[in-house]
Formats: C-alpha cells, structure tokens, sequence
C-alpha cells in the first residue's frame, strides 16, 4: 500500500503527515502528532469524544479519513488551550465540576466551543440538542450543561455566578 | 488497515471513470457515518475506496418547480434550505450534529434500517434520483429505487448524484418515534401527504421507516383513504391498513410486535396533522 503526504492545518500551523490510506484523522493526532485530548471511545461516531472541529465545525475525527481534511483547518482541545490558563468554557468546565473521569470532556468542550461560536446565547433546549451526540456517563450532563450557560455569560462579557 | 488506495475524485466524470474501471472492487462512501464504522471494526475490508467529499457533489438548489439535492450534501446543509421544510424536520431528527455534518442526503438512502428517516420523507414526497455512469444517466423514482435489504436498483458502474424533489404548498406530516428526544434510532418513522380534489382526498403518500427492509409505501392504507374526508374512521381503516401491511423487525430498539403497533399510532398521528380542522402548523 502507497503511503501518501498529506498536509492540513492544525492549531494555526501547517503539519505534514507520512500516511497509510484512509487512515482516520482521530489516528493522525493521537499515534502521530501526540494529541492525546482527542479521545479513542467507540471508533462508530456514536460517543463524540473524538469531536474535533474542521473548518469551525464539529466532526467525528474517528470516522474522517486523513486524506478528507487536506487543505482544512483542524481545531483540537490542544489548539483551544491558551499557553497560560485556560479557555473560557474550559475553566466554565471546572468551576461547574462539569466532569468526574474526564473521558468525555475533550468532546464536549470542543463541541461546546463549536455551539456558542454559532448561539452566543443557547438554551438548555439548544445545549441539549448539541450534545445529543456526546455521552458522558459521570455527571449525568446537568453540569456540562451548566458549565456551557457558564461560559456563555463569561464569553458574552457578562460574567455570571456559576449556574446552581 | 487493509485498504490499498482511498480515491479522491474532483468530479463527477473523474468519479465515474473511476467506477467504471474498479467496477464492484470499489467501496464507494459519502460521508462514511456508515462504511467508516464497518471499516474501523473490521466488518468491511475493501481493498479500494472511492470517498464522494471532494467531487463536488454537494449543493441545493431551486430548478424548475423543484428542488434539486446533490447526492453528498450533507444533513447540516439541508437543515439551511428553506424550499422543502419537512426535509428540515427529517434532518433535524437525523443523528447527532458532529454527524450531520458529515452524513449526506444520498448516503441517508443506502443507510439500513432502523437508520435512513430523511429517506423517509423523501419517500412521501415522491422524490427522484439520478443514477449516473460513464455511459449516461437515468432518473428513477425513490419509490422504484428500492429492492430489498441492501439492494437497490443502482448498476455496478453507476452512483447516485443527485436527487429531485417537487416543491408543492401541500403539508407533509413527518414523525419520528425514538427512545431517546435526539441523536436516537427509530421505533419507527412515519411520514405522509395528502392532496386533495376539493374535500375529498384524491392522492395520499404514507412512507414507513424502520418497518421493512427499507424505507416502503404503505399502498394499501394510502388506497384506503383515495375518496375520503380523511375523517376519524378513514385514518383508524388506514392506521390500522398500515399496521398489517408493514414489515418491521426486532432489534436492539424495539421487538416486531412493538414497532407493528406503533406505526398503527404514528400513521394515526400523521394523518391527523393533515385532516380538515387540524391545527395548521407550517412544516
């Protein structure tokens, strides 16, 4: 089998990858360029904790092959961490103790960060809807619901109480 | 990973000559929320794989009284038209976001039940289908497209790239019965659509998911209710037609028995939306 190079953009750089045909792009980052954040859950797209997002929108990395994101732009929860501290919604996601075993958590933050990028503002209607696709089997998401309202008022200016 | 070469056509054309040289060697993919899964399982071990993302194959459009779907837009893009508003609704009870926005609309018909709700809709709407190869291409009813579980009347060198849809002012009723409010396998998937000759019904379409080996028609209730007001007796002999005609299963949702039941309700359901006298909601 003929390895290809394909090259994509990931956090605000060019990387270049040696692959093996349609290897996923959930392999890409975890076996190649060591992003571990992009979890390795059910490989079917049914558990979200490989959601990354492509282009701004969030995608099930464990079902795209690498060779489908040449060209594009591939955010990880590693491009989302600010050198220092921590992303709105990520520390939205501690003050509201928005995960136990943390397996889901990569997922949720990335699809959370996709969801108030395009509702500043969401209901619990319109989180629940989003997050239909992410399992979390710890907080039983009434606190990945609140950490998303959380963030929602931080990164609207108007930083609010966490949510109880 | 077994598989030997992925293509990536840039057109249809490219696509088909590809096709057309692998012939039945080739796992042709879309979105790959179906063919990806297998894959990674090692369900599915094709050497060769033709991935659709890329061909160009995606947009909608309004064009000639109606509207025209490309085979590999995907469900998010669908949600975005305005022209067909059921399709809407049968894509937002499609799957998961992440999902949508990789699933595509032509995927959604090779999708096997309990999966494939928008090819329901698409069913009661009488949509079409373009299947293309090198040689040409032919428009084939959904209803004909269908042959059995898994099968279908496309040709070994011939892909799916378009679909048709007429634009009517009609309703169309579309409810989907899961176990879960989103992200859910159905129990069963209903959608129907009456036109009318004055007060009397003179065509109906009842498309049925997740109560057969595909999405199916059921005729005989939609015979049934020919002539009608489409008053209560008329939707309890068609609710109850439906129920006796339908083909379920029993999986990991819902037993033969329960599903039978239940598209005897969501048929009951579906037509009341379309009665005289319903509450009138845009859909």
């Amino acid at each position: 089998m003929a390895s290809t190079i394909v090259t994509f953009e990931l956090g605000g750089r060019e990387v270049e990858v040696l692959v093996r045909p349609m290897t996923t792009l959930q392999s890409v980052l975890r076996n190649q360029l060591g992003q571990t954040a992009t979890k390795d859950g059910c490989r079917q797209g049914g558990c979200g904790s490989c959601t990354v997002l492509v282009d701004g929108e969030p995608m099930a990395s464990c079902l795209l092959p690498i060779e489908d994101v040449a060209g594009r732009r591939v955010t990880t929860l590693e491009s989302l961490t600010p050198a220092e501290g921590l992303h709105p919604v990520q520390q939205a996601f501690v003050d509201e103790y928005a995960f136990q075993c943390g397996y889901c958590t990569p997922g949720m933050v990335m699809l959370s960060k996709a969801l108030l990028d395009h509702d500043p503002a969401p209901n619990d209607e319109a989180i629940g809807q989003a997050l239909a696709g992410n399992l979390c089997r710890c907080t039983g998401y009434r606190p990945i619901v609140d950490a998303i309202r959380h963030a929602s008022g931080a990164m609207s200016g108007h930083d609010t109480e966490p949510v109880r | 990973m077994t598989v030997q070469a992925y293509l990536l056509p840039r057109s249809l054309p490219e696509a088909l000559g590809q096709l057309a040289q692998h012939g039945l060697d080739v796992l042709v993919m879309a979105g790959g929320t179906v063919a990806m899964p297998l894959i990674n399982d090692g369900i599915s071990l094709p050497s060769v794989v033709m991935g659709l993302r890329l061909a160009g194959l995606d947009g909608v459009e309004r064009a000639n009284g109606r509207l025209r779907i490309g085979a590999t837009t995907t469900l998010t893009q669908l949600l975005q038209q305005n022209a067909v508003p059921v399709l809407r609704e049968a894509a937002r009870n499609t799957a998961s976001w992440s999902i949508r926005n990789m699933g595509t609309v032509g995927g959604n018909l090779f999708t096997p039940p309990p999966g494939g709700d928008v090819a329901v809709a698409l069913l009661a709407l009488d949509a079409s289908v373009t299947l293309s190869s090198s040689r040409s291409a032919r428009v084939v009813s959904l209803a004909d497209f269908y042959t059995g579980f898994m099968t279908n009347e496309l040709a070994p060198d011939e892909l799916l790239a378009e679909l048709w849809v007429p634009i009517s002012n009609e309703p169309t009723a579309f409810l989907k019965y899961g176990r879960k409010h989103a992200n859910t396998p159905a129990v069963v998937t209903v959608a129907a659509r009456v036109t009318w000759d004055g007060p009397t019904v003179a065509d109906a379409r009842i498309a049925l998911g997740a109560a057969g080996p595909h999405p199916i028609r059921a005729r005989d209730a939609e015979r049934l209710l020919v002539g009608t007001d489409l008053g209560t007796d008329a939707i309890a002999a068609a609710s109850a037609a439906a129920a006796r005609e339908c083909e379920p299963f029993t999986d990991a949702i819902a037993t033969e028995w329960y599903r039978r039941r239940m598209v005897g309700l969501f048929v009951g359901r579906a037509l009341q939306q379309l009665a005289p006298g319903a509450a009138t909601e845009d859909r």
